[in-house]
């Protein structure tokens, strides 16, 4: 199989993958939750993933497909390394978080949903991350970063730029 | 009475006895307002003085506004609770108590009574404070206040008693009695009663049951759970014993939680260990013949899926898609078996109650909601964050007591919506609503899981029933017509509205779909998709038709219906407005009222946002 392009991607053979369906006792119960952990080393599911998780546990294509497309929180194509997650729910809305989402979309030059080319950034607004008092908030990578501005947001995108070229930086001498 | 030991800070709490405690917020809020470089400057100061302390993280205790949170304990002294933390702040808040033995009065908040402990002169304790003292904690009385990976805190401030109560003084019909005489009603929104609930699953027939917690909380501005299972998660699992040893024949359990807490999660899967050490899960629990366990399932991502036969579905790896009731979940729930499911608040007041007993419970709350309920108290509102109140509490005391009034003195209150989604908008002549299950939907919301969003004048109710019918028409799981294409239609005319293109007759075709949608939808997400638009038209009309009939905004929020005209009397030639203006259209001298120049300006509302002054319209 093929590397993915996602910066975070790691190999993952079909015996991985019959291993981790063997570990939830290939029942169909568990196929959310295999998915789960095949995203979580993969950043998303490819699709070849996603037959051979099917064909393990006895599960026709087509449901393993309508499962996938199911949730909102599975991938089918490749992410960013950093998941901005936008809050779009109550509290940011009338606190102005479309003003963030705006922000971010004019200077990465994404749509919702969207990755940035260099596969750094997507931008994912999302209902409620349920910090509404430190409106308007946002996640990114499991943090979470509270009472934002349009002008912070940014701030905060070119600190995790910098994190990631001094990283590459330091990468490049040890090797 | 079994929560004052709780909220009076137990002695076993703070065992050593000559070492200084600080307590640092840390719940989603603590963490999104900084509270981890906080603790590392904590450490660092320490460290520098040289001195010993216990650095413990806690739940939230619901001031999310005065985040972050830092609580200093001495030895013998009361706990002072520290607001708005930053980095400047602790050299002298540490100079007060360690220097000079005393407390850094400007910037403290309240002090917490510890048993054995003495309080310092000149602070308020913390139930005097405006934001505590319209509470009553019983569900949220740890959270904020201990250990929540300590299962010795939890311990120490009476968990895990009632188990043991239930398990060598109790029989099952006894468990079901104590619920049933407590009144507790579902507080995920449903207000099923919980020892009918649980007296149902424990007659259907079947020699194995399961337990499920739904904690799928998806109400966009609503925290109650996530701060219940961030702050004192075995409380959850206790609940969820309860529910085992009442209904009978059931060895496991599920908690369905969101994927947007990883942190409830992880403190979830910490509770479940430590209990497992200590044998409150697993088998022959604390010796008994009762054995039982939890499994932690995480969602991914779909709103409907707080829908307990969603739910349900999603748990057994199915797309989650509600099925019609009946059945219902206690007679056919998970793979098939009997089930009860319960939401993670009424899971967490179950200890108390079996320790309070049923008749201490049904003491507070109103005539037919008994108890106690939290709320998530945001939007344009002073004190934001997690409060618990007393069933029946009026909305006028939530607003303006306990949340402090508006956060712009200058700009009114205008409505408070209530119930997410799923709920309305309660304008000013509905603020002495009694909060309870009856009469918020009386007054056209309904209590839901317990979001309440608080708007200012300066908000749109139009653009706020488009906000709410956006959300539920992208969570619609598009098995049943009248949801899937009834809330798009809806939405299609709101959105007209919003942009300046309504026209007569809208209403009444939104009030019309909002029936059709309400009566044919297969769940209660589609069924209650229509009630933002109803609560919004019944209170509101004036302003939907200043946006259909007179092209005008009110709010100035809808940008295609602003006029992008100061307002002489009120521009108080601050020239905020200026610099923002991209397009150099504004134009404005010191001391001068600012001008909008129409030909060149492009809409953008960067002048409208940046007036403090509501000048500009």
């Amino acid at each position: 199989m093929t590397k993915a392009e996602h910066g975070a991607a790691l190999e993952i053979t079909d015996e991985q993958i019959d291993q981790i369906c063997e570990e939830f006792g290939n029942r169909e119960g568990s196929v959310v939750q295999v998915l789960q952990i095949i995203q979580e080393k993969y950043g998303y599911v490819p699709a070849e993933v996603l037959e051979r998780v099917g064909d393990d546990l006895g599960i026709p294509h087509s449901k393993m497909f309508g499962v996938l497309t199911f949730y909102s929180q599975f991938y089918q194509e490749p992410r960013g390394k950093f998941i901005l997650k936008v809050c779009v729910g109550t509290a940011c809305h009338v606190r102005g978080a479309e003003l963030l989402v705006d922000k971010i979309k004019e200077n990465l030059h994404i749509e919702a949903g969207e990755n940035t080319e260099d596969m750094m950034f997507t931008l994912e607004p999302v209902a409620c991350l349920g910090s509404c008092a430190l409106a308007p908030m946002a996640m990114v990578n499991g943090n979470s970063f509270g009472k934002l501005s349009p002008d912070r947001m940014l701030e905060m995108i070119h600190q995790f730029q910098e994190e990631e070229a001094s990283e590459n930086k330091e990468s490049v001498s040890a090797s | 009475m079994a929560t004052e030991t709780v909220v009076e800070m137990a002695a076993e709490l703070f065992p050593d006895v000559a070492i200084p405690t600080i307590h640092i917020g840390m719940a989603t809020c603590g963490l999104a307002a900084g509270a981890r470089s906080i603790q590392e400057l904590v450490e660092k100061e320490l460290a520098k003085r040289g001195i010993e302390a216990r650095i413990i993280p806690t739940g939230c205790i619901g001031m999310c506004h005065n985040e972050p949170l830092v609580d200093i304990t001495m030895p013998g002294k009361y706990r002072v609770s520290y607001r708005n933390v930053k980095a400047m702040v602790i050299p002298q808040i540490f100079d007060a108590h360690f220097v000079k033995g005393e407390f850094a009065k400007k910037y403290a908040v309240c002090q917490i009574s510890v048993a054995g402990h003495t309080p310092y002169e000149g602070l308020s304790l913390m139930n005097e404070t405006n934001f505590f003292k319209g509470q009553v904690k019983i569900v949220s009385s740890r959270c904020g206040l201990i250990n929540p990976t300590s299962i010795d805190d939890y311990i120490a401030t009476n968990g895990y008693k009632a188990l043991k109560k239930m398990l060598f003084e109790m029989t099952p019909e006894m468990i079901i009695e104590e619920m049933t005489k407590s009144g507790l009603r579902g507080r995920g929104g449903g207000g099923f009663q919980t020892g009918l609930k649980w007296k149902f699953t424990r007659q259907s027939p079947g020699n194995e049951k399961y337990v499920v917690c739904n904690a799928d909380e998806g109400d966009p501005g609503a925290f109650m759970d996530r701060s219940i299972l961030e702050g004192d998660p075995h409380s959850v699992l206790e609940g969820m014993l309860a529910a085992a040893l009442a209904i009978g024949n059931s060895k496991r359990g599920y908690i369905y939680c969101r994927a947007e807490y990883p942190l409830a999660i992880r403190r979830l899967r910490k509770a479940i260990a430590d209990a497992h050490e200590r044998n409150f899960l697993g088998d022959n629990i604390l010796g008994t013949d009762f054995s039982f366990d939890i499994t932690i399932k995480e969602g991914a991502g779909a709103y409907v899926c707080g829908e307990e036969t969603a739910l349900l579905a999603s748990l057994m790896g199915e797309r989650g898609m509600p099925w019609p009731k009946p059945p219902f979940p206690a007679q056919k729930g998970v793979w098939g078996k009997p089930t009860v499911i319960n939401n993670v608040e009424t899971l967490g007041n179950v200890g108390h109650i079996i320790l309070g007993g049923g008749d201490w419970y049904a003491s507070y709350g109103s005539e037919k909601t008994k108890g106690t309920k939290t709320f998530a108290l945001t939007g344009s509102i002073k004190n934001s964050g997690l409060i618990e109140v007393p069933a029946g509490t009026p909305l006028r005391s939530i607003v303006f007591d306990i949340g402090g009034g508006m956060i712009e003195k200058k700009i009114p209150f205008k409505a408070a919506q209530l119930g997410g989604p799923s709920g309305g908008c309660i304008p000013v002549s509905g603020l002495d609503t009694p909060v309870d299950f009856e009469n918020v939907v009386a007054a056209g919301a309904i209590m839901g899981s317990g979001g309440i969003v608080v708007m200012d004048e300066s908000s749109c109710i139009v653009d706020t029933a488009k906000f709410f019918l956006k959300f539920t028409q992208d969570e619609s799981c598009g098995e049943c017509t009248p949801c899937r294409v009834g809330s798009k239609i809806m939405l299609d005319i709101l959105t007209r509205i919003t942009e300046g293109q309504g026209q007569e007759g809208d209403l009444d075709e939104l009030i019309r779909l909002s029936m059709y949608v309400k009566s044919n939808s297969l769940c209660g997400l589609g069924a209650a998709a229509p009630n933002p638009v109803l609560s919004t038209i019944r209170y509101f009309r004036e302003e939907f038709e200043a946006h259909i009939r007179d092209k005008h905004c009110p709010g100035t929020v809808c940008a295609n219906l602003i006029k992008y005209v100061v307002i002489e009397e009120d521009c108080t030639t601050c020239g905020l407005c200026e610099p923002v203006c991209p397009t150099g259209s504004v134009t404005w001298e010191k001391g001068e009222v600012a001008h909008i120049n129409l030909e060149t300006c492009i809409r953008c509302k960067a002048c409208v946002d940046a007036c403090k002054f509501r000048a500009i319209i």
